[in-house]
């Protein structure tokens, strides 16, 4: 195709440019869901990303949920969300083959993304310091529960773990019960995006001056960055915020009607008397609930009030009507609504992909949308060691003989 | 030869509330020139009522606009400009802006951009190489709910988090403050430092257009798979792990406290069960198997309750991770202060501010991660509202003297708000008394070594 031919005339479909991270290369030695989600998001904007797992598979490999609930290595759908646009290829770092391959494959890479435990690969030769050598422009990016340095930096890290240590449990739940963190691995995916973002700035970074970084990662500090509001409440006057009580302050949190569960916050466009004519009930436009500061001391009535005037209607007519009144206004949906979901659709966040042993299924697939390099699927995540010959044979040229006796030895 | 990612680039903060402010201010961070734009009428949430956080020894001051928490923690290190938006001269000046910077970000709802003729398309045509980053509830484009107003607190229940957040048995629940703004403010980063890069090197900016929903519903991804394959729609669990039993928080010794902890395979439990002084649990039938465990949850938790409720959760959290089992405290927003690893990492960053400001020094969540080559830190205190209108005008844009009394004359530029009210302070007492607060401090200053 020549430039002067328009989209119109073309016989092909115009090539997208490839993402921002266009030319960046990455190694992504993690095992986990944060270290796999921050190269994934790498790969979806444009990076050359290679998995590297061990022989036996990234542990990840083992976690559900699993399609068809069949626990079989490549048909964990942890695994394939977390590693969608990735090659992969297996290494076994505990071999001194095995590092020597890796210290052969730093110099061709921009990052190396690692997860393991703060020293892990130092000990075995093959940290940061070590790898520098082989690549001054390298740039390595630890993400771990509780970051490289510091009295806990070998104790380990479970999602409730770094949910309690970084203040979210503290406010979360109600008084009188144990405080509750978000259901799911929240905290694991905090780490991979912020990994993924700090990774973007050092690159622009060596962009610049050719040299790079390690970047050291705290999952706790990324879920204690999401208390901000909370965080500052004691150097500014000596407080600590408490969980909520357990009746009388609905507003903010989920509340029943007629088809599940919905929720209503003051603010936006709409002012308090659309809020009581949504409602429908004459009573809220009383002082005691029209006033603020009054509301506030009224809350348990107020809920009441509510909560009957919700309890016989549908969750979706309740949306739209909240929409047409310009109120911020929430309907808990489920997996299965979302997946669905037309706003979803509109905005291409989709993708439908054939995996050679899940078969084609729709992966949740843009976290945002950018209009000149946009977002793209190249691949499903790799079977395990799928790209072994290309990385091994074609790219570091080791022949079919030594290539055979590298699978013998357990090495790949 | 240590030098700050960002250093030399100029971003323009149009944006309100949380998400890309707290994103603002860790391009700041990073080293970036970010400068914040609000209208003389229209003041940052952050500043006024709900969203303001807490005062300085929670005294309003005599300019309580420039004085809450949540303000001064997200506006750190920015620059602060007004301009009245709805005047062409405050558009004028912010197209004059836009030419000599490399990012913008806003987060007004579609239709006002494109009203002010200020959409990518128009911004693209005054700064060609423009990097565009906007922030929405539900995103841009022709969907169904792109123009449904929203912010986090309800969005947490429309992205499904909600949907899996809660005790077993019980409703859908939220937890912390906000959720999928920070996600937004991460996202911004990392699409940020993706397109300067890109425009390095090919010379091309683009518009970044961010979705909160949409990045909730991402961090929703397994669940909404097994409800695709496997036809399961989730749901809640607590504190629980999928497979990993027992997992969960229990009271340990004092006033509402916590300790989390997590065991995954027999040895932790052999170990735990030494640790509770119960070694013969470890070989009891109804505990000894991991499915065994998992069916018998309930019984393991009130077991482990009675043990943790009478030791200290540091004591705790060093005995379990001593053996290997992944355990720590609930801390809170006074906890994090004290708490020897964030204060090995130096995670709270102190900024003293300028005798003039009036308020003291205070402490700051610094960011998620360390640089080994870069030294980022909070660049130093928020601006007051309008504080670098002088020097942005006269000096960045060449607005002669004249002119600019005649700004100052018009309201198109402010120092003062001219709208919005401080929420009224409630006595720390009586904030204890109404379960506002959980506790007070009265000593934080002296303890913090804030004095």
């Amino acid at each position: 195709m020549t430039s002067t031919q328009s989209p119109q005339t073309s016989p092909l479909p115009t090539p997208l440019p490839h993402g921002p991270l266009d030319g960046v290369k990455v190694l992504d030695l993690s095992e986990d869901i944060a270290g796999s989600f921050s190269g994934r998001l790498m790969a979806d904007y444009g990076a050359d990303v290679l998995k590297i797992e061990p022989p036996t598979g990234a542990s990840l490999r083992r976690m559900g949920p699993f399609f068809g609930d069949d626990p079989h290595p490549e048909k964990s759908l942890f695994y394939l969300l977390m590693n969608l646009n990735k090659k992969g290829a297996t290494l076994n770092l505990e071999t001194v083959t095995g590092r020597n391959i890796l210290r052969r494959l730093v110099p061709h890479v921009d990052v190396v993304i690692e997860s393991y435990r703060p020293g892990y690969l130092a000990d075995l030769g093959v940290g940061y310091e070590d790898l520098q050598k082989e690549n001054p422009a390298l740039i390595m990016t630890s993400i771990t529960p509780f970051g490289q340095t510091g009295p806990y930096s070998q104790y380990k890290g479970e999602e409730v773990v770094n949910y309690a240590m970084g203040l979210i449990m503290s406010i979360s739940g109600v008084q009188g019960k144990e405080p509750l963190k978000h259901g799911g691995f929240q905290a694991q995916y905090e780490g991979g995006l912020n990994g993924a973002a700090s990774t973007s700035m050092a690159l622009f970074l060596a962009g610049e001056i050719g040299k790079g970084q390690h970047i050291d990662v705290s999952i706790t500090e990324c879920v204690a960055s999401s208390a901000m509001a909370t965080q500052t409440m004691y150097p500014f006057m000596g407080g600590t915020l408490p969980r909520r009580p357990a009746t009388g302050s609905n507003f903010g949190h989920p509340m029943p009607c007629k088809d599940g569960w919905i929720i209503v916050q003051t603010g936006g466009g709409a002012s308090w008397a659309d809020i009581a004519n949504f409602f429908g009930d004459p009573q809220l436009l009383e002082p005691k609930f029209a006033e603020p500061a009054q509301r506030l001391r009224n809350t348990a009535e107020m809920d009441q009030v509510v909560l009957e005037s919700i309890k016989e209607r549908g969750k979706w007519d309740l949306f739209t009507k909240a929409a047409e009144a310009r109120m911020l206004f929430g309907l808990v949906q489920t997996p299965s609504e979302l997946l669905e979901c037309p706003q979803l659709e509109s905005r291409n966040f989709y993708r439908e992909i054939e995996h050679p042993v899940i078969g084609k299924v729709k992966v949740p697939a843009v976290l945002f949308n950018l209009s000149l390099t946009p977002y793209q699927f190249l691949r499903p995540a790799p079977l395990l060691g799928q790209h072994n010959a290309e990385i091994y044979v074609d790219g570091l040229e080791y022949s079919s003989e030594d290539y055979v006796r590298l699978r013998q030895l357990n090495v790949i | 030869m240590a030098r700050l990612p960002l250093e030399g680039i100029r971003i323009i903060d149009s944006t309100y509330v949380f998400a890309l402010p707290y994103a603002g201010g860790l391009l700041a961070d990073f080293g970036a020139e970010v400068i914040k734009v609000e209208g003389p009428g229209r003041p940052d949430v952050t500043r006024t009522g709900g969203y303001a956080g807490a005062f300085p020894e929670n005294d309003l001051g005599d300019d309580w606009w420039n004085r809450p928490s949540t303000y001064n923690l997200i506006h750190r290190g920015k620059r602060s400009i007004t301009l009245d938006m709805t005047d062409s001269r405050g558009r004028d000046y912010f197209r004059d802006l836009i030419k000599i910077s490399d990012v913008v970000m806003e987060n007004f709802t579609p239709r006002v951009m494109r009203s002010w003729d200020l959409d990518y398309p128009n911004m693209k045509k005054i700064k060609p190489d423009i990097i565009m980053v906007s922030n929405t509830g539900y995103g841009h484009g022709d969907g169904p709910y792109s123009s449904y107003p929203a912010q986090a607190t309800t969005q947490e229940a429309t992205h499904g988090h909600c949907w899996i957040t809660g005790h077993v048995g019980e409703g859908p629940a939220k937890a912390g403050a906000s959720f999928v703004d920070f996600l937004s403010t991460w996202t911004a980063l990392f699409a940020i430092g993706s397109a300067l890069r890109y425009r390095n090197k090919t010379g091309q900016g683009q518009w970044a257009d961010l979705g909160m929903y949409q990045s909730g519903v991402m961090f929703m991804s397994e669940y909404i798979m097994d409800a695709q394959v496997n036809g399961r729609e989730g749901g809640r669990m607590g504190n629980r792990h999928p497979y990993r039993a027992p997992q969960g928080c229990y009271p340990a010794l004092g006033d509402d406290r916590w300790i989390t902890l997590s065991v995954g395979d027999d040895q932790g439990w052999a170990d735990l069960c030494q640790l509770m002084g119960k070694p013969e649990l470890s070989k009891d039938p109804d505990f000894a198997d991991l499915l065994s465990r998992q069916k018998n949850h309930d019984k393991i938790d009130e077991i482990i309750g009675q043990w943790t409720i009478s030791v200290d959760r540091y004591e705790l959290m060093h005995s379990l991770q001593g053996v290997g089992i992944p355990a720590g405290p609930v801390l809170n927003s006074k906890d994090v202060h004290y708490d020897p690893q964030f204060k090995s990492r130096g995670f709270l960053e102190r900024v003293d501010y300028p005798k003039e400001r009036q308020m003291g020094s205070r402490l700051f969540i610094g960011r998620p991660y360390k640089f080994s080559n870069s030294p980022l830190a909070i660049q130093g205190p928020s601006p007051t509202f309008g504080q670098h209108n002088e020097d942005i005008l006269q000096g960045l844009l060449g607005v002669n003297g004249e002119t600019y009394e005649s700004l100052v004359k018009d309201a198109v530029i402010a120092t003062v708000p001219t709208t919005g009210e401080a929420a009224p302070r409630i006595p720390q007492e009586e904030a204890l008394q109404r379960g506002r607060l959980a506790d007070w401090d009265p000593d934080y200053l002296q303890n913090l070594g804030l004095v």
